[in-house]
């Protein structure tokens, strides 16, 4: 114990010299180091020939040091025509700026001082349409893998300079930018303060995605509920943090993070913004009623067949009854085996290629159905209502949110099985006692349903007008509440006037 | 003299209105109507209308408690009792919470396995629930509010349901008005005080208001949504059914349920009974919360604790129950135990509160004046 103590105290007197930094990137294959020859001295230019622009080194900087008259280090830097640059001695520093695409140069083959020049290669995609989240209407950028280009989007759609914006590294490993975004005077200072603190705490080697940085920071590990909202589209961003929560974006993921969040807010569409409100209202109904359906309507059938049958007029009845005259099941099993048909394909949809996806659309919706059908496997009343269930279930915006209502149905699927209605009631009430409980950054998740905040229900289960939603949600607390002054903008619209 | 809850555990005012509501309409409703048939006859509804009166009452009664004390039971029972004999009379009414939500859990058990399911074992259903209650409750007071929330407002749509029966209803049954005595109407309202028993909770989460001094409004707002229904549902099962039914039927709003014939639904029973859960888990959660606070207060200890011996003593009393005569009986006995709690020893209170706070403030006087 004592003797590695020791052996540490004498590394870590032993100074780390620049040979020594250099030594290290030399052990790759890819970094490449060689003389070049100005006024007859001994200067090497080194770099991870991976990470750098050939074609800048080659036509911006090369040219200007071999026709330089320069003598010594400061001055061939001086004739470099980038902004990047500078003179170090730090070892640490020199391998943090060469690991980030910058060129050595150095005189000598032990150096106190080098320079380090960036001409780090911008191999990002171009900003392309969003294609998870699309809408008809409204701008189609959506976000790419470069956290500055991201940023940018962000930028230009809020040209205020009351949008800050924190960096930090995170990951040991990968050494990750993340950028924490938000609106000074609106943001609530605690939810800023509860992301920052999270995310300077996470402790994991690698951070690869924003989409699991979200995850390592939600309140609530345990829950299938997800507890932040993920985009690819910039707008999206722009209105949250215009409504006054804290969002974040990774370098290498093209997804920002927003919250605080609530169970509503995962059903609402940026295109809800866009279409006139009447429509959007009801487009917005009509997916709560859809996720309503996706949950209950196949255990609603399973307990109905298995248990309460008497609840079906008799009429009614004698149709599902042929219909299921010759299935030798139980409903259950019918039921769970064509939920995980629905499941199989769509999971072999989302892992294909799109061209070969859409066979398997084919394949599996009409032939196997139709198949399953005619083989005496499932009634059709029961395929009718398990497509359009899968169906009701496509229509939430946010996939992640997709993911956890067709998850839930199982439980639920399984409890109508053994105790009908009632263990459809009973799940559902341990679902809402789940939400009740849930936190998103500390604040309600259930909110406006409980606590009951009448004025956040304007933009929850309805969009209403523009000119009616002159405040920025309560559950926020924001520290700027009007969106404008609504008795000034009234003023403005009197009869004849 | 006690410490004041943190402002994030408490919720709005306006909330004692579900919390009153939400307690209060739970097993009782759906077979009130026989008990009080017996003695009141066609007269039944004014007897539920003088209940809900004398609801009113106590509820005066205890808001004038608790704003005396500023406290809530414990320290009114400390107030007027001291400390020893105090925490005792709390530590019955701790038991008291905890028998009251047992009942309506074996209640709910019961009409499940005799309308639904009848193999389904009783000790199996109250392990499940103890599970789900602990869950529950260990989210603490706002969960708890929350759950009776959505407790009143989710079961709203079995309302309307229950107007449908009236297609066969006869109003003229319920003429003359007042042909019983006002003793019979007493005893009839007497009868009703299981079904009315809850808001007596009040007394323990009324720390946890905001702005609790302007609750007082919102609990009768509440108290009169309760009388409100139960009177109209009693109108209607008068109208419904003749006297010789109603006193035979033991599950009468039930059986209201069972006539409803829509195009698509028939037997709307097994629907209600499914989404009567929405109801009574509210009771039993704010009753095991209460419960566990009281113990809390009682003897300083984890309130986790106390909510896990709760529910034991819950499971226990449940699987002592095992027949419909076990049952009843304790039913009975709850609602006369409740009946004199409320009723009579809250108003007792009142009194012996106002004598001691004189007295106290007399020695005060002497004390200083010396």
């Amino acid at each position: 114990m004592l003797g590695r103590w020791l052996l540490k105290q004498i590394q870590d007197k032993r100074k780390e010299t620049l040979q020594d930094a250099l030594q290290m990137f030399q052990q790759s294959s890819d970094f490449v180091m060689h003389d070049l020859s100005i006024a007859s001295k001994g200067f090497h230019i080194a770099y991870f020939q991976t990470l750098i622009d050939t074609d800048r080194l080659n036509k911006d900087i090369l040219p200007f040091i071999t026709e330089s008259e320069s003598q010594t280090l400061e001055e061939i830097v001086r004739d470099i025509p980038i902004q990047a640059k500078e003179i170090t001695k730090s070892p640490n520093d020199l391998r943090k700026k060469v690991m980030q695409g910058f060129i050595v140069i150095f005189e000598g083959g032990n150096p106190s001082k080098c320079a380090i020049v960036e001409v780090a290669l911008d191999s990002g995609r171009e900003v392309a349409p969003s294609e998870n989240e699309f809408t008809v209407n409204g701008p189609q950028e959506s976000f790419i893998e470069s956290i500055d280009t991201n940023i940018n989007l962000i930028r230009k759609r809020l040209p205020l300079p009351q949008l800050k914006i924190k960096e930090m590294k995170l990951g040991k490993m990968t050494q990750t930018r993340v950028s924490l975004l938000y609106i000074d005077g609106i943001v609530d200072k605690e939810n800023l303060k509860t992301v920052e603190q999270r995310l300077s705490d996470i402790e994991f080697d690698q951070v690869i995605d924003s989409n699991s940085l979200a995850q390592m920071i939600s309140d609530n590990q345990m829950s299938v509920f997800p507890q932040m909202i993920n985009t690819q589209r910039p707008e999206r961003v722009a209105a949250a943090i215009a409504e006054g929560k804290v969002a974040f974006l990774a370098d290498g993921s093209p997804e920002a993070i927003f919250g605080p969040t609530t169970l509503v807010e995962f059903f609402s569409s940026l295109e809800d913004y866009y279409m006139s409100w009447h429509i959007s209202s009801s487009v917005r109904l009509l997916r709560f009623f859809a996720v309503a359906f996706s949950v209950f309507a196949t255990p609603v059938y399973v307990a109905v067949l298995t248990f309460h049958y008497e609840l079906i007029p008799r009429d009614l009845l004698s149709t599902i009854i042929a219909s299921r005259s010759n299935i030798p099941f139980p409903p259950i099993i019918e039921a769970i085996f064509l939920e995980l048909t629905i499941e199989l394909l769509r999971e072999a949809g989302a892992r294909l290629p799109t061209k070969v996806g859409q066979t398997i659309g084919i394949v599996g919706g009409i032939v196997i159905g139709q198949a399953s059908v005619e083989a005496g496997l499932t009634s059709n009343i029961l395929l009718i209502i398990v497509a359009l269930a899968a169906l009701a279930s496509f229509t939430t915006p946010v996939y992640q949110m997709g993911n956890t209502i067709r998850l839930i149905r199982f439980p639920i699927l399984i409890a109508a099985a053994f105790t009908g209605g009632v263990g459809i009631a009973f799940f559902a009430l341990v679902t809402i006692a789940h939400l009740l409980q849930l936190k998103s950054l500390g604040r309600p998740y259930f909110e406006p349903i409980f606590p009951p905040r009448l004025t956040d229900w304007k933009d929850a289960f309805v969009r209403l007008p523009f000119n009616w939603m002159s405040s920025r949600p309560v559950y926020l607390r924001p520290r700027d509440k009007g969106r404008f002054n609504f008795s000034r903008a009234s003023k403005k619209h009197d009869i004849d006037e | 003299m006690d410490n004041p809850i943190k402002e994030k555990y408490l919720v709005s005012g306006f909330l004692t209105l579900f919390l009153i509501n939400g307690m209060q309409v739970g097993m009782g409703v759906l077979s009130y109507q026989r008990t009080v048939v017996k003695s009141a006859g066609y007269d039944a509804w004014i007897s539920v209308l003088m209940a809900g009166m004398v609801v009113h009452l106590v509820i005066a009664c205890m808001y004038i408690l608790l704003k005396r004390s500023n406290g809530d039971l414990i320290s009114i029972h400390q107030q007027i009792f001291g400390k020893w004999l105090g925490n005792t009379l709390s530590f019955f009414a701790c038991l008291y919470f905890v028998v009251l939500g047992t009942t309506v859990l074996r209640g709910y058990i019961e009409i499940v396995q005799v309308w639904m399911f009848p193999d389904l074992p009783t000790w199996g259903m109250a392990i499940v629930a103890a599970a789900f209650f602990y869950y529950v409750v260990s989210g603490g007071f706002r969960t708890v509010v929350g759950l009776t929330f959505l407790g009143v407002i989710i079961p709203i749509v079995l309302v309307p349901i229950l107007l449908l029966p009236l297609e066969f209803a006869n109003f003229i049954n319920m003429l003359p008005i007042w042909k019983h005595s006002i003793v019979e109407l007493a005893l009839g309202a007497k009868e009703t005080t299981l079904s009315f028993l809850g808001f007596e909770l009040l007394l323990l989460y009324y720390p946890f208001l905001k702005n609790k001094e302007l609750t007082q409004k919102w609990a009768h707002f509440g108290a009169a949504m309760t009388t409100i229904s139960y009177t109209g549902l009693m109108v209607v099962s008068l109208a419904f059914y003749s006297e010789e039914q109603l006193n035979r039927t033991i599950w009468a709003t039930l059986t209201l349920y069972k006539v409803v014939q829509l195009p698509f639904l028939e037997r709307f029973e097994y629907i209600g009974i499914s989404l009567w859960m929405f109801l009574i888990v509210p009771n039993i959660a704010l009753a095991l919360w209460a419960a566990s606070r009281c113990a809390k207060r009682i003897f300083q200890m984890n309130q986790r604790i106390a909510l896990v011996i709760s529910l034991a003593l819950m499971v226990i009393i449940v699987l002592l129950m095992p027949t419909r005569q076990e049952v009843g009986l304790v039913d009975m006995w709850v609602g006369e135990i409740g009946f004199y709690l409320v009723f009579v020893y809250i108003p007792i209170l009142v009194v012996l509160q106002a004598i001691v706070l004189k007295f106290r403030r007399g020695s005060h006087e002497q004390t200083t004046t010396m």
